[in-house]
């Protein structure tokens, strides 16, 4: 009898199992992660950085994220935005070189603002680029890609184990809290010296069950006959079953061309022209406006 | 008498003994691998928890690095320079390619407390005032220094912070993270490193 999968535990969360992106090969996904997370750092018109970070949104609600999953992300991006506005009003550079704005009472400069904002806009589109990743793929996946494009048995074995401990220790942890939480631990009554001692007393144990863990896998890959080269202790190739179960589809080949093929041209038009320069985007030449300078 | 003992065998823990043989082997890998998954967890989790973006205010994996990399050598130093590739990204603290650009910082941070413990040999078990003082002027101070001058610059590189604001970002970096860096890592020292001198994946050269 077939077993039903309803979903799949990702890095960071939980997707319905006939999410879009399953239809997907590994490595088309690794595409979206290259693609989203690589290619603001050539754009700096906020806007078009703003159209991705809305794509990406758009993305996590085509593959069925519980957009619930991303509100611990609220915080972050609200003392983000304070540290690199602070940083720019504290700490501006040449002040005789700089466009001086009176606003709400506070003297600010123009260009070092302006870069902020426009940093600020490029750093939450690579980071949301990872964040759908992570959210969208299990470590199995991550593995089937490595191995698909090839890299050396022992490069893709360490990724997928290390990927997969970072679950375990995840569940472990999670494990140790929820045991204090059913002893009455209330983590919102806690102040941050209590928290911070908290965490480091959950994290020692940690450290001990990594080395229990060690001594088992190892003893389990030896009995199976792994060695360091990654051959087979007999000799000959050894059989790479995820790498053979999953196929590479037209749709793949399709998309992930189409995605680097958008990301070597938008490299090569922000390096040969200025089109995602500062300077021709109409979001900041209004506000300018708006200020009365430029 | 029991501390003078102890001060006496500080720094014998890297000699291999007479008719001991030590090459490297799969539980190397394997640990290598557990660590970067703790490494994971331990960032993501410390990055969580205060958040204050790329520039950390509290950020354990230091912690992770150097003490990994005391305990397991070349495979640990090189697990402390790819977890924080993930743990970045996952915790929302940094862009990949902000992290391919931090991997040297990641290096040193756990290279130089490695290399301070074999070269002055001291004992990561934190047995005498020497060994107390390597940790933490070369484990942690230096570390973090050298790791924090290294990532303001890249900050300042993706435009993240102005040059200005370089100085003070490198203070409040070092110091943020010298903090849990010396409570964290003193903590595992002082009472993992025991266990893990008794397991076959401690590294006493650099690779077995």
């Amino acid at each position: 009898m077939a077993r039903s999968e309803f979903a799949k535990k990702t890095l960071l969360g939980i997707v319905p199992a006939d999410s879009p992106f399953y239809a997907f090969h590994p490595v088309t996904r690794l595409a979206f992660l290259f693609v989203l997370s690589v290619t603001p750092m050539f754009i700096d018109r906020p806007e078009i950085n703003l159209a991705i970070i809305a794509m990406t949104f758009g993305l996590f609600w085509w593959g069925r994220v519980r957009m619930s999953d991303l509100k611990k992300y609220r915080l972050l991006l609200v003392t983000v935005a304070l540290f690199m506005f602070i940083v720019a009003y504290l700490a501006p550079g040449d002040k005789a070189q700089l466009t001086p704005v009176r606003l709400v009472g506070l003297t600010l400069y123009w260009e070092p603002m302006r870069w902020a904002f426009v940093s600020y806009v490029r750093l939450m589109a690579m980071l949301f680029g990872a964040i759908l990743y992570f959210s969208t793929n299990r470590e199995r996946d991550v593995l089937v890609g490595l191995r698909t494009l090839r890299l050396p048995f022992q490069v893709s074995y360490v990724a997928g184990l290390s990927l997969r401990s970072a679950g375990m220790f995840m569940e472990d942890f999670a494990t140790i809290r929820e045991a204090e939480q059913a002893r009455a631990l209330d983590l919102d009554a806690l102040s941050l010296r209590e928290k911070v001692k908290l965490y480091t007393m959950y994290t020692v144990p940690l450290f001990a069950v990594a080395l229990r863990r060690a001594d088992e896998i190892s003893a389990a890959l030896y009995a199976r006959g792994y060695t360091l080269s990654g051959r087979p202790g007999t000799g000959g190739k050894r059989t790479d079953y995820l790498r053979d179960k999953s196929v590479l589809r037209v749709r793949d080949w399709v998309v992930s061309f189409g995605l680097l093929g958008t990301f070597v041209v938008i490299a090569i038009v922000s390096r040969t022209t200025g089109v995602f320069s500062i300077q021709a985007s109409p979001l900041i030449g209004f506000v300018e406006q708006l200020l009365g300078i430029g | 008498m029991a501390t003078n003992s102890a001060a006496g065998s500080s720094g014998r823990i890297w000699v291999v003994e007479e008719g001991e043989r030590r090459s490297p082997g799969i539980i190397h890998v394997v640990m290598m691998a557990l660590f970067i998954g703790i490494g994971i967890v331990v960032g993501t989790l410390g990055s969580l928890a205060i958040p204050i973006g790329f520039v950390s205010a509290f950020w354990p994996g230091q912690a992770v690095q150097a003490v990994g990399s005391i305990w397991f050598g070349a495979w640990g130093v090189i697990a402390g320079m790819f977890f924080p590739f993930i743990s970045n990204a996952m915790s929302g603290s940094a862009p990949i390619p902000v992290s391919a650009a931090y991997l040297p910082a990641n290096f040193i941070q756990g290279f130089l407390a490695v290399a301070a413990f074999k070269l002055l040999k001291g004992d990561p078990r934190l047995l005498t005032a020497r060994d107390w003082t390597i940790w933490v002027v070369f484990g942690v101070l230096v570390a973090n220094f050298v790791g924090a001058f290294w990532g303001t610059y890249v900050l300042s590189w993706f435009g993240l912070i102005t040059d200005q604001a370089r100085i003070p970002a490198l203070l409040g970096w070092t110091f943020g993270n010298s903090i849990p860096s010396l409570i964290f890592g003193s903590i595992l020292l002082k009472y993992v490193t025991p266990m893990v001198i008794r397991s076959k994946a401690f590294v006493k050269g650099w690779w077995a």
